[in-house]
C-alpha cells in the first residue's frame, strides 16, 4: 500500500458520490477544454487571416485598373521606391497578359478580335495568342464584355473568352494570396525568364494538360511545372509566368501591371500606405487596400477569441473550485481518521499528498469524461461562435456600401465576366470578404493533441491549487481527534 | 524510563472545567509492565493520550528517557509517535477501507520500512494475535470486534516501539484469547524490554502486571500488591 494507491482507494470509497463528482468535474474541464480549442481555433484564423491578406497593398498606375482607364504603366524602378520604403517587407510586380485563342488560322484574326487594340483597357495588357481554349464558357456576359472591344455593331460569330495571364515575381497570385499548387512545383525564379507556366486546375483539365504538358503562347512552347487552385472559376481559368517571361511576351521589359506590397504588420498598413502613395506620388501610382472590410472581421474575430479566453478561465476556475469544495467537504468527513493517521505517526505532508492524489484520481477522470465531451462539443460552439459572428460582419460590411456583393459566394462575383475581375477593385470589393467569409466558416475546431494536453495540464494545475487548501487544512487537524466519537 | 511530572489536563465544557488528569506524578522503569485500573470517565484515556503524545498536558511535564516531550516541536513529537509509540486505542481505530495487513504495514510504511519487509512483519505480527490467515486480506471494516482488536494491537507493535499504550486491549476478546494477548505483551516486555502500560478493568490482567496504578478523581495511586506475582 502506498501512499498512490490508498488515494487512488479512497477516491472510490464511495462510488455514487465519486460518479456524481466526476461527471460535474466532466462538464466544467469539458467546456474549459472546448473554449480551449474554439479559442486556438479563432486564434489560427486571425493569424492566417492577417497573414494572407490583412497586410498587403495593391499598386495600380495612377487612374487605371486591370483594363479600364489610363495613366502611365509601373516600373520595376517604382517597385525598388516602394520596396525602399519603411515597413514594407516585399513587394511582388506582376504583369498582366490577355490570351486569345487562336482560331488557328492566322494571328491576325486575334489581334482584330481581341480588346487590345489600343481601344479599351488602357494599354495596360497586352493580347497575345494561345492555343489554349479557355475553362469559361462566353454566356451573356463574356458576349456583352468582349463585344466592347470591338468597332461596330456586326454580329460577331461565338467567340472563346480571353485567358487571363500574369506575369508574377513570386509564388503568388494576383491579389498578394499564396498560391495553392495542387500537383506539380513552381516555377522556380521567378525573376528568371523561362518558358514554364503554372495552369489553373478547369484551364488544365478543360485543354487536358497535366504537369509537363506543353502549350504555346504567342508560338512559344511552354512546360506546365504545376497546377493551382485558386478557389473560384476564374482564378482557375487563368495562367503564372515568371515576371520576366510576361514582360518578354508583352514586348514591355521593366513596366508592371500591379504591385503587391506587403506590409510587416497589420498595424503598419495604413501608415505604409501613406508613405508608399507619397513616395510613388500620386500622379504615378494608386495605392489601394483590397482587404480593409477584412479589418471588421478580423476585430470581431478577435473579441471572439476573448470571449473564449475568458470562458475557458471561468471553467478553469470552476473545476478548481468543485475540487475545492469537495476536498474540504472530504476532509471534514475523515477527520477522525485523519487524527488515526498523525496517532500512528504520519507527516502533515503525507497526509496532505495523499488528499491532494486523491482530488487529482478525481480530476484525471473528470478530464477523461470531460476530454470526450469537448471533442464532441468544440465543433460546434466554435463554429456558432463564428457563425454569429459572420453574421454581424456581412451586416457591417454592407452598410459601408462596400458589398452587396460580400453577402454573394466568392464565386458568384467574377464569373464568366467582368475583364480583369481578378485584380482587388471593382471584382476586388466583393472578392476578399467573399474570400473571408469563405475563411470564417471553414474554422475547423479540430481538437489538436498539443492544445488539449496544454489544457488538461492546466486543469492540474488548477486541481493541485484546489486541493492544496484542504491538503493545508488537514494539517490542523490534531491527533487527538482519534479519540473523538463517531 | 518515563518520568510523569505533576501532569495535568482540564477540559472546558460549558461553564464548569473538569479535570480529568489532575496532578499525575509517576515512574515507569523501561521494560516494566504496569497497569491502569479507574472507574469509567475517571480519565485513563486521556491519561494514555498524554503519554503518547496524542494531546498535550495543561500543565505538567512527560519526560521519556530523558527528553522532555513540553519541549518538542510538533515534527518532533509525531516522529515521537511514529517510533516509540504503540497505541491500541480503545475504538481501535483502524481505517476501514484498508484490509487488515494494510492497516498493519501502515506505521512501517510512515517509517520508511520497505514493502516486501512490511508485508512480512505485518503477517508475522497477524499470526501472533492469532488472527485468522484467511482474513489478513480482509478489509478491517468487515471484521468482529475482538478481530478488529487483535489487528489494532498488531499494528501497535509494528514499529517495535519502546512503550505501548494499550487501551483496554483486551475489552473485547473472549477469556482465552484474552489470555494469549496478555501473554504476548508480557513477553514483550520480558523478552524486548519494551514498557507496557495497560488501561483495564480487567481484574485478572491486573493482577497480572508488575505494577498497578488507580487512577480516581484526577489522582493516581499504586495499589499496594500483597502476594507474589508470576
Ligand atoms: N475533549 C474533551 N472535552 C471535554 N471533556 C472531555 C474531553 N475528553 C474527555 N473528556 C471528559 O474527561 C473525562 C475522562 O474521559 P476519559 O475518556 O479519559 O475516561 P476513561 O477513564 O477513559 O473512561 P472509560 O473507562 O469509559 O473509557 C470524561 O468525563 C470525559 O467526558
Ligand atoms: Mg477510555
Amino acid at each position: 500500500m502506498s501512499v498512490l494507491a490508498r488515494s487512488v482507494g479512497n477516491a472510490f470509497r464511495n462510488k455514487i458520490r465519486t460518479a456524481a463528482v466526476v461527471a460535474v468535474l466532466a462538464v466544467a474541464i469539458g467546456l474549459a477544454l472546448a473554449m480551449l480549442v474554439a479559442n486556438q481555433a479563432v486564434g489560427a484564423k486571425v493569424q492566417e487571416l492577417n497573414a494572407s491578406v490583412g497586410t498587403t497593398l495593391t499598386v495600380n498606375p495612377a487612374g487605371g485598373q486591370g483594363f479600364e482607364g489610363g495613366g502611365e504603366p509601373l516600373t520595376t524602378a517604382e517597385a525598388e521606391t516602394a520596396a525602399s520604403v519603411a515597413n514594407v517587407t516585399a513587394v511582388v510586380g506582376t504583369k498582366a497578359l490577355r490570351l486569345q485563342t487562336s482560331t488557328g488560322s492566322t494571328t491576325g484574326t486575334t489581334q482584330q478580335v481581341g480588346p487590345g487594340g489600343g481601344f479599351g483597357p488602357g494599354g495596360q495588357q497586352a493580347t497575345v495568342s494561345t492555343n489554349l481554349t479557355a475553362a469559361v464558357d462566353a454566356g451573356t456576359l463574356g458576349n456583352r464584355n468582349n463585344a466592347s472591344g470591338s468597332t461596330g455593331t456586326t454580329t460577331q460569330p461565338a467567340r472563346t473568352l480571353p485567358i487571363t495571364a500574369t506575369g508574377i515575381g513570386a509564388e503568388v497570385d494576383s491579389t498578394g494570396k499564396a498560391l495553392d499548387i495542387t500537383s506539380g512545383t513552381g516555377l522556380g525564379d521567378y525573376s528568371a525568364s523561362e518558358a514554364k507556366a503554372l495552369v489553373g486546375t478547369s484551364l488544365a483539365e478543360k485543354n487536358n494538360l497535366t504537369v509537363g504538358s506543353t502549350f504555346t503562347i504567342q508560338d512559344k512552347t511552354f512546360t506546365v511545372a504545376g497546377i493551382f487552385d485558386a478557389g473560384t472559376t476564374f482564378g482557375n481559368n487563368a495562367v503564372y509566368v515568371t515576371l520576366p517571361e510576361a514582360q518578354t511576351l508583352a514586348e514591355t521589359p521593366d513596366e508592371l501591371s500591379t504591385m503587391i506590397v506587403t506590409v510587416n504588420s497589420m498595424e503598419n498598413v495604413d501608415s505604409t500606405k501613406n508613405a508608399v502613395q507619397d513616395a510613388l506620388g500620386t500622379t504615378k501610382a494608386d495605392v489601394t487596400q483590397g482587404q480593409r472590410n477584412l479589418e471588421t472581421a478580423v476585430s470581431s474575430l478577435d473579441s471572439v477569441k476573448n470571449i473564449s479566453l475568458i470562458a475557458f478561465i471561468a471553467a478553469l476556475a470552476t473545476a478548481g473550485i468543485i475540487i475545492l469544495l469537495i476536498m474540504v467537504m472530504l476532509v471534514r468527513e475523515r477527520r477522525r481518521e485523519i487524527g488515526v493517521l498523525k496517532a500512528i505517526g504520519a507527516r502533515n505532508r503525507t497526509i496532505g499528498l495523499q488528499f491532494v492524489l486523491e482530488s487529482l484520481v478525481l480530476v484525471a477522470l473528470g478530464s477523461v469524461v470531460g476530454a470526450v465531451i469537448a471533442s464532441l462539443a468544440s465543433g460546434g460552439i466554435a463554429s456558432a461562435l463564428i457563425g454569429s459572428n459572420t453574421t454581424t460582419t456581412a451586416a457591417t460590411t454592407t452598410q459601408r456600401g462596400g458589398g452587396l456583393a460580400g453577402a454573394m459566394p466568392n464565386g458568384a462575383v467574377p464569373g464568366g465576366g467582368v475583364p480583369g475581375g481578378g485584380f482587388p477593385g471593382a471584382g476586388g470589393q466583393g472578392g476578399p470578404f467573399g474570400g473571408a467569409s469563405q475563411l470564417l466558416t471553414s474554422v475547423t475546431a479540430s481538437v489538436s493533441p498539443g492544445v488539449l494536453a496544454a489544457g488538461i495540464a492546466a486543469v492540474f494545475a488548477v486541481a493541485i491549487i484546489g486541493a492544496l487548501v484542504p491538503a493545508l487544512l488537514t494539517a490542523r487537524i490534531r491527533p487527538i481527534e482519534v479519540l473523538r466519537g463517531e | 524510563m518515563i518520568v510523569v511530572k505533576d501532569l495535568v489536563r482540564q477540559f472546558k465544557s460549558g461553564d464548569r472545567t473538569i479535570k480529568p488528569v489532575n496532578g499525575v506524578s509517576f515512574e515507569l522503569e523501561k521494560g516494566s509492565l504496569a497497569s491502569i485500573v479507574g472507574k469509567s470517565g475517571s480519565g485513563k484515556s486521556t491519561l494514555l493520550s498524554l503519554l503518547g503524545a496524542l494531546d498535550k498536558p495543561t500543565s505538567g511535564d512527560v519526560v521519556v528517557d530523558g527528553v522532555s516531550l513540553a519541549g518538542l516541536p510538533d515534527g518532533k513529537l509525531t516522529e515521537y509517535r511514529r517510533r516509540d509509540i504503540g497505541f491500541v486505542f480503545q475504538q481501535f481505530n483502524l481505517i476501514p477501507n484498508l484490509s487488515a495487513v494494510d492497516n498493519v504495514m501502515l506505521p512501517m510504511e510512515f517509517a520508511g520500512v520497505r514493502k516486501a519487509a512490511r508485508l512480512q512483519r505485518a503477517k508475522e505480527l497477524l499470526e501472533q494475535v492469532q488472527l485468522d490467515p484467511e482474513k489478513h486480506s480482509r478489509r478491517t471494516n468487515r471484521l468482529s470486534g475482538g478481530e478488529q482488536q487483535r489487528v489494532a494491537i498488531a499494528r501497535a507493535l509494528a514499529n517495535e516501539p519502546k512503550l505501548i499504550l494499550a487501551d483496554e486491549p483486551t475489552g473485547n476478546l473472549d477469556e482465552q484469547t484474552g489470555e494469549h494477548i496478555i501473554e504476548l505483551l508480557s513477553s514483550l516486555s520480558r523478552d524486548h524490554n519494551t514498557t507496557i502500560l495497560v488501561v483495564t478493568h480487567d481484574r485478572s490482567l491486573a493482577q497480572k502486571t508488575e505494577r498497578c496504578f488507580r487512577l480516581q478523581q484526577g489522582r493516581l495511586t499504586e495499589e499496594v500488591r500483597t502476594g507474589s506475582r508470576r
